[in-house]
């Protein structure tokens, strides 16, 4: 499979009367999105603020982040989802570097469950979403629309948003192509065969939130009865998975800029064969966790014939000893690994970061602690949760955890905790 | 503090480094001498124009060791009309009941007077796993044969501390790790750390996990010498089961509280009575019914027909969800002296 990412910059972001790209410059007609996104009869009362890096602003009420992105000669945009059913990862799809899409949530009493977006301050360069050009929706329920309901179409609206914003690149020529082609996996060039084949088991969802209805997470399926199942890498770039509602340390932008997979692809054919994705779910129960570990850990042991691989989990305790568990079954089949942990320890001991210790999963990488504290300076300006305002427009203390993209499970920043 | 400014600084040493004798002079209580004298004057040395050694104090081995509690008390009195902006203890290298009071001694002074402390032990000491997680030691050799080098680091991490300078790392310092931990930035994402560790692990290189295993106790299941007609069971659960409510106020995670709830008199548990704050699980079901979590329905069935001897009236329950280990060791033991007083033989623990 041969997906082409092609990439356009955009060093400006800014109201105008038509929905284009000039040059770097992306205009967005607000009235015509805003029109686009109001045909959803679960929402209310859009707004559409943009907001840039170094001005002293704050997002408020972060529910999620998507990146812009659009398929260019047909197939389906986010599939399942916004799109049909139908495969994804093969062919050219539109990509804006520069810019990012952020949903929030105007529906939870709940605020502490949310996340904030500094655009300048020390926070800004702690999280990818400090540094691009942000469009924010805020969209309000519609009377009698319950809580899944009302989140389904807050994401759909970013989604068809990243869409609509992505297209205006159609007739740009892109200012990089980025190529991801990795053949079926058995077939290895015979001067490539002495490589370690290596796996990467990717925990998509946590049941210790039952998915709603609309909660389509793989290719659309909200992953309820879901066993470990093997993907290839190009479908999560490409818009077949998707976060689901629980916004613990992980964004949807994470899973489409991928950065395990990114990692496997920068080293494969050099030093390592990227052997394939292997996603699973962490499980509510023992006999489901047991299942889907042995099963996993088969996949990529047996089918894939890995001979190493690495972990990521999503959520919190129970995902994470779900992983563990599977990394063990996996190092009791001959495969070595390596797991992506966050600190769990809730008053920085490190006798409290780790929940498990099984034989063998002993490379441990972390992305930090998100009960860590934080400070948020003072800002101007508040976007995104104006019944918060007067509270986060002062310097209030938070947690990294508080700040949406400094600590992404799936490892994409450099924020790590360090035993001292 | 200004770094230019002069530190007055206060040595401990034991007899031995503070040239009272040897062993035979192990059991002198404290006291304490102006200056810097014995091991105290390498301190000096390595300070030069950065701070002044003002006091020292001096106690034998033996009398901080069969006495330990009123030997720190005593020389904390000594140290604070000194004034020292640091202590310095030792270092001890491997001398285990030196090191041992260089450890309580440091805690004491910086909780107790608020001036930072550092000492120094060679890893084997006793010291270090008593003291390191309160007390910044830093790493010696087994023996005074590298005193010069050694007190160095230490000096170097004791002005540190005293100018309250960011610490770098337990590697970078030379200190044993305190076990707390805090987030940095890392030279490279955490996904391009992962692949670069598993090629190491693959290669059979050494790798540095980032993380440590931790070390939980093995606990073994005690034997029950009752036959089961004739013990008292009890349940208990950290799954979250409340009384609609949640009148003792248990948190949603990370819980500091467990609550003890009656069940006399009752076969069965209603639901519409309890309540789950959990936020660990999915509490669907447990609310639907209780039953699932805490068995309290089959558990009379078992003391009706006899095949337990009773069922404790009292449920204790928590929820165990990002709690943390300290608070989880607490709770546990208190519950189990509870039940012990109550007479309760044997317990069904159940987990989410």
């Amino acid at each position: 499979m041969r997906l082409e990412l092609r990439w356009s910059d955009v060093d400006e972001l800014v109201a105008g009367s038509a929905t284009r790209l000039a040059g770097k410059r992306l205009e967005i007609d607000l009235d015509a999105l805003r029109a686009l996104l109001s045909a959803d009869a679960r929402l209310t009362g859009i707004r559409l603020d943009l907001v840039h890096p170094g001005e002293r602003c704050r997002i408020g009420r972060v529910f999620d982040v998507v990146a812009p992105r659009a398929r260019l000669d047909g197939g389906e945009d986010f599939p399942g989802v916004l799109g049909a059913v139908a495969k994804a990862g093969h062919g050219r799809t539109l990509a804006l570097a520069g810019v990012s899409v952020v949903a929030t949530d105007q529906q939870t009493d709940n605020v502490g469950t949310l996340a904030v977006i500094d655009m300048a301050g020390p926070n800004a360069a702690l999280s990818a979403f400090g540094r691009t050009h942000n469009l924010v929706i805020s969209a309000w329920p519609a009377p009698g629309t319950g809580r899944s309901d009302y989140l389904a179409a807050v994401r759909l609206a970013a989604l068809k948003t990243a869409v609509c914003l992505a297209r205006t690149a159609r007739e740009a020529e892109p200012d990089r192509v980025e190529v991801f082609e990795l053949p079926p996996s058995p077939r290895v060039p015979a001067e490539l065969a002495h490589l370690p084949r290596v796996a990467y088991v990717f925990q998509i969802h946590s049941h210790q939130r039952p998915t709603g209805l609309d909660e389509g997470i793989l290719y659309g399926d909200p992953v309820r009865r879901m066993l470990p199942t093997i993907v290839h890498p190009n479908e999560v770039l490409d818009g077949a998975v998707l976060r689901g509602f629980m916004g613990r340390s992980v964004t949807t932008w994470a899973t489409q800029n991928h950065p395990m997979i990114r990692a496997l692809y920068e080293q494969h054919g050099r030093t390592l064969w990227f052997a394939g994705v292997v996603v699973t779910v962490a499980q509510a129960t023992e006999p489901e966790r047991v299942r889907s570990a042995f099963l996993a850990a088969g996949l990529v042991a047996h089918t894939l014939g890995a001979d190493g691989a690495v972990f990521t989990k999503i959520g919190g305790g129970a995902p994470h000893v779900d992983m563990a568990q599977a990394a063990a079954q996996c190092e009791a089949l001959g495969v070595k690994t390596t797991a992506v942990v966050e600190d769990m320890s809730t008053d920085g001991s490190a006798e409290g970061m780790l929940l498990f210790d099984f034989p063998g999963v002993d490379a441990l990488v972390n992305v930090g602690s998100s009960q860590e504290p934080l400070t948020l300076p003072a800002m101007d300006r508040v976007v995104g949760a104006d019944d918060l305002a007067s509270k986060l427009l002062g310097e209030a203390r938070a947690t990294y955890g508080t700040l949406c993209g400094a600590i992404e499970q799936v490892g994409t920043t450099r924020v790590m905790a360090e035993v001292r | 503090m200004m770094a230019t400014e002069t530190l007055r600084v206060v040595c401990y040493l034991n007899q031995f480094f503070g040239q009272l004798g040897g062993e035979e002079k192990a059991g002198v209580g404290p006291q304490v001498v102006a200056g810097a004298v014995g091991a105290g004057r390498a301190v000096q040395q390595v300070l030069g124009d950065a701070g002044t050694v003002v006091a020292t104090v001096i106690c034998g081995d033996n009398y901080a060791a069969e006495q330990a509690e009123r030997a720190v008390a005593e020389m904390v009195a000594l140290v604070a009309p000194a004034r020292p902006d640091l202590m310095v203890a030792g270092p001890a290298f491997l001398a285990g009941r030196y090191g041992v009071v260089c450890g309580a001694l440091c805690a004491a002074v910086q909780t107790e007077l608020k001036i930072p402390a550092v000492t120094g032990m060679q890893a084997e000491n006793p010291g270090v796993e008593l003291y390191r997680r309160r007390v910044y030691i830093v790493q010696t050799g087994a023996e005074a044969a590298r005193m010069l080098d050694e007190v160095k680091r230490l000096v170097a991490l004791g002005l540190k501390l005293a100018r309250r300078e960011a610490i770098g790392t337990p590697a970078a310092e030379g200190y044993f790790a305190r076990g707390v931990t805090h987030n940095v930035v890392a030279n490279a994402s955490a996904a391009d750390r992962a692949v670069a560790m598993l090629l190491d692990k693959l290669a059979g290189r050494a790798f540095a996990s980032e993380v440590p295993r931790p070390a939980f106790p093995p606990v073994p299941a005690p034997r029950l010498i009752k036959t089961l007609e004739g013990a008292t069971i009890a349940l208990v659960t950290d799954g979250g089961l409340v009384p609609r409510g949640n009148p003792d106020g248990i948190e949603a995670l990370n819980a500091t509280r467990y609550g003890a709830y009656s069940i006399e008199g009752k076969t069965s548990l209603d639901a519409a009575q309890y309540d789950n704050p959990h936020r660990g699980y999915d509490t669907t079901w447990v609310k639907q019914d209780p039953h699932r979590l805490v068995p309290v329905d089959v558990a009379r069935e078992l003391e009706q027909s006899g095949a337990i001897g009773k069922l404790h009236e009292t449920v204790y329950s928590t929820v165990g969800v990002a709690t943390t280990l300290a608070q989880s060791a607490r709770m546990g033991r208190e519950i189990a002296e509870k039940l012990r007083a109550a007479g309760v033989d044997a317990v069904i623990l159940t987990s989410t």
